[in-house]
């Protein structure tokens, strides 16, 4: 019973239920809520990065039209600690005079109309005592932390074999920090209601702002409601409860009104963290023909002063390859920085950079095509354990890749693919993707009338969770995508986990599967107590449902519609609530494995110019059961522009005399448009997955992962330029 | 007083405060949030709707210009083909930047600069998708010019 009845519904093409809502403008994005009598903040940002506020005079912005309230630390409310959810979040803002970075919040300003609160902020003078700041990593006085989450692994001798290794790749790779920039504008829209408190927010993860929220401001969980039901996009910005929500919640009980906190699109750029940049080192070390017998992969990556950060670089060369011999240690840096965060693919995206990068300059030294090499190497097993993996379709993505792409039509030699002006080089990754899942829960609701709806606090960030979600209930109930109303984005509904890490499919999803076997089984309870009822005596394991209907499995006459079953019992609605956890690999006997996936790109350099031009991707992924194509396609079209983005464009600047982010708006701070991205082929292959009962593996990250080192491969096949560096930029390539 | 005409409605409006941009007037004053910001510097496009059947950003247009002028907005449209198009091939993830790119393309084919995939994806450059919906756009906007 507990299987998915209607196939049909699943994998198929279907559009976006909340796709009418979106062309239309009808979407409320959190600052797209009015409230009657709200007011607006503004925010003041410190320009220094180390130190602290010696004065603050305010009385120009309190005398500034329409000026409702001025907070500064001198002022602010004391706020409790800010718990850690899966991650550490900012301590409470305003709470001292200290300056760990360059646009760290020092007032905000309330105002009747955001002309106001943004002029008048602009009035308040602050003196400083500046501090030396620290703004290299290679700076000798940052505090360094090795080992950070107790992670770094080791197998085998790497020492010894990368000594004996007859050939031996020792090279460093290094990227640039990034800026998540979900197009939506963050924005908290606070509103007291006596002692509950209602925030329509953007972030991605409701009930980790109520429980961050709730704990900063004293009160029970539930006095808090979060209303994200739409979100601009998130990329991860949206994974911790940043400081200018709290802000807006001190703003709304000082002045007694609801107060709007949009940030703009500068403050986007200090206020929601980043990308670390990263230096890996990789050695590699192999034999004549291409095997890998050592891999030795150490990562730096930058902290604040006063956060954490989850971000190991070098976990990739744990389980791409297989390597008899494997060292992998990250360590972070602490600088006077804003906050470095999750960013698509974190960790991995950087790393895998690395690796792919290496693993090309092995095959260019031992002289085997870099596809062959990947095959090669390919890990039947997971290298660290041995232990079968819950699926990986790696192999099989490079094949067909390649077949799809023509990378038999490439000639080996570099330069030798000329078009006009233009050289042309075909370049290969491999990608193989963490896996990540969280405890969820939902709710799943049958109405009288034989339709559903399914509850859940978590958030669809643009990934499709209303629309599968509403497939993969509809398959399991027997019903059309149509009669599956979703219910998500408020923290009052059935707990629910963050919209990140890849996680949310398999962990919605089985929580939705828990929660629609539940409900079968009631209904099938109900039925059994009907003497009438065509069900009675059927159990529950022949019980199939269609068309909105039980019915004895290979007769499908005798049975009897949710609709009716209900309403012979004289109820309304029947509802079932269900949870879902990770299983256990131990208990399994197998891997989790992510996703995986092949990319394959043109590029074309000019030869005069150094310009570099994507001219085709073709990228193939192993996404376990594939809910919806079409909305799993633009997942991956969407992390391929990530992709050309980090391997071409995004680089995020940090004037090194003053830690002030020098590029931190979108005329100055690049990121793909149109007419950057060429044709992309998407392609899925792979079998549902072993390890959570819908068969999915998580794929909002996997996309933008080996596009980078795919571009720089393809550099290096048509100029002999191997690009160790990114954003690849011109010069570099004319070097 | 200005008067602003938006969709063919004409809405009275108090700007004593000349710094008022078209794009808060819009989302703040007339509560149609249709229109989106996503920079406020006239970088991304988001605000995009048209000015006279031109399209313009309404964060660096004021609100003070558009007197006797007639705005289109996207809650303006009627089932415009686009809107449609943009639904079947999925050219938009988390929505953010689609009222942006629509009304961009509603121009785009009045300009008749929708003739080639390069034409359009070189004139809808100017509106960023962070969700990286580029090439489904394309498709869809292509999809229209052909049957218009």
């Amino acid at each position: 019973m507990t299987t998915i009845q209607q196939p049909r519904i699943l994998g198929a093409g279907v559009d976006r239920v909340d796709g009418p809502l979106k062309v239309t403008g009808q979407a409320r994005y959190p600052n797209d809520v009015n409230l009657p009598g709200m007011a607006y903040a503004a925010v003041v940002r410190s320009t220094i990065p180390s130190g602290r506020i010696t004065r603050m005079d305010t009385t120009a912005a309190e005398k500034s039209p329409g000026v409702l309230e001025v907070i500064t630390h001198e002022n602010a409310d004391h706020l409790g600690e800010a718990p850690a959810t899966f991650i550490k979040n900012p301590q409470p803002p305003l709470q001292d005079d200290a300056i760990r970075f360059y646009g760290q919040y020092i007032a905000v300003v309330v105002a009747d109309t955001q002309q106001n609160a943004t002029a008048a902020a602009g009035l308040i003078e602050v003196e400083y005592e500046r501090h030396e700041a620290i703004l290299d990593p290679h700076d000798p006085r940052a505090e360094r932390i090795k080992d950070p989450w107790g992670e770094d692994t080791a197998w085998g001798d790497v020492r010894t074999a990368l000594n004996r290794a007859p050939v031996m790749i020792d090279q460093t790779y290094t990227t640039s920090e990034n800026t998540n920039n979900p197009l939506g504008l963050f924005t908290t829209l606070a509103s007291w209601d006596g002692d509950t408190l209602t925030l329509h927010d953007s972030n991605q993860w409701p009930n980790m702002i109520q429980q961050v929220v709730a704990a900063m401001f004293g009160l029970p969980r539930d006095a808090v409601r979060v209303l994200t039901p739409f979100v601009g996009g998130g990329f991860g910005a949206g994974l911790r409860c940043w400081s200018h929500i709290p802000l807006a919640v001190m703003a709304a009980r000082h002045v007694g009104r609801p107060v709007k906190l949009e940030l703009t699109r500068p403050e986007m750029f200090t206020g929601l963290g980043h990308r670390t940049s990263s230096i890996n080192w990789i050695r590699l070390g192999a034999t004549r023909d291409g095997r890998l017998t050592a891999i030795e992969h150490e990562s730096l990556t930058t902290l604040p002063l006063d956060g954490d950060e989850y971000e190991p670089c070098s976990s990739v060369s744990t389980w791409s390859y297989a390597s008899p011999n494997v060292t992998a240690r990250d360590q972070q840096v602490r600088l006077n920085i804003p906050w470095t965060n999750f960013m698509r693919a974190p960790g991995d995206a950087q790393g895998n950079f690395a690796l792919e990068s290496a693993i090309d300059e092995l095959a260019w030294e031992v002289g085997l095509d870099p596809l062959e090499i990947r095959l090669l190497n390919y890990a039947e097993v997971d290298p660290k354990t041995g232990r079968p993996w819950s699926s990986n379709a790696l192999r099989r993505c490079l094949e067909v890749g390649a077949q799809r792409f023509g990378w038999s039509n490439r000639n080996p030699e570099i330069g030798s693919m000329r078009d006009g002006h233009e050289l042309v080089g075909y370049g290969v990754a491999g990608v193989s993707f963490f896996w990540y899942q969280q405890p969820c829960s939902a709710k799943v609701i049958v109405r009288g009338d034989g339709s559903a709806y399914v509850r859940s606090a978590v958030t669809d960030i643009g990934t499709g969770t209303y629309t599968i979600m509403a497939q993969l209930a509809a398959g399991l109930l027997g019903l059309e995508v149509d009669q599956v109303e979703m219910q998500l984005g408020d923290s009052s509904m059935p707990v629910g986990t963050a919209a990140g890490g890849s996680g949310l499919t398999a962990a919605l999803g089985s929580a939705v599967h828990d929660a629609c076997g539940r409900l079968i089984q009631k209904f099938v309870d109900l039925a059994g107590t009907d003497p009438f009822s065509p069900l009675a005596n059927v159990p529950f394991e022949d019980v199939a449902v269609s068309e909105g209907r039980l019915f004895r499995k290979g007769d499908p006459t005798r049975g009897e519609s949710l609709a009716r079953i209900l309403a012979v019992h004289g109820l309304t609605e029947l509802s079932a609530d269900g949870n879902s956890t990770p299983n256990s690999p131990d208990q399994l006997g197998m891997t989790p494995a992510g996703a995986r996936g092949a990319r394959f790109v043109e590029v074309r350099v000019d030869e005069d110019l150094g310009r570099v031009r994507v001219a085709r991707i073709v990228t193939v992924n192993d996404g376990g059961r594939i809910l919806n194509e079409k909305l799993a396609r633009s997942q991956i079209l969407g992390g391929t522009v990530g992709g050309v983005g980090m391997a071409l464009f995004e680089d995020t600047v940090t004037d090194k005399d003053t830690g002030r982010i020098a590029n931190a708006t979108f005329g100055d701070y690049l990121i793909p448009v149109n007419a950057d991205i060429p044709d992309v082929h998407v392609e899925f292959v792979g079998e549902p997955d072993a390890f959570n009962p819908i068969g999915v593996k998580g794929i909002g990250e996997i996309g933008l992962v080996g596009v980078a080192p795919a571009i720089a491969n393809g550099i290096f096949h048509a100029t002999g330029k191997r690009i160790r560096s990114l954003p690849i930029t011109m010069d570099e390539v004319m070097d | 007083m200005t008067t602003l005409t938006v969709n063919g409605t004409e809405y009275p409006l108090d700007l004593a405060d000349p710094r008022v941009t078209l794009l808060d007037a819009l989302r703040d004053r007339l509560d149609l949030t249709g229109t989106k910001k996503g920079c406020d510097q006239g970088a991304c496009g988001a605000c995009t709707v048209l000015c006279d059947g031109r399209r313009i950003l309404a964060c660096l247009t004021l609100a003070a210009q558009c007197d006797g002028r007639e705005i289109t907005t996207i809650e303006g449209l009627e089932s415009h083909p686009l809107q449609d198009a943009f639904v079947r091939h999925d050219a938009f993830q988390c929505g953010y930047c689609t009222s942006g790119q629509i009304m961009s393309a509603v121009a785009l084919l009045g300009e008749n600069r929708a003739g080639t995939d390069a034409d359009i994806r070189e004139y809808m450059s100017g509106n960023l998708c962070r969700c990286g919906a580029y090439s489904n756009i394309v498709a869809a906007v292509r999809e229209v010019a052909r049957h218009a």
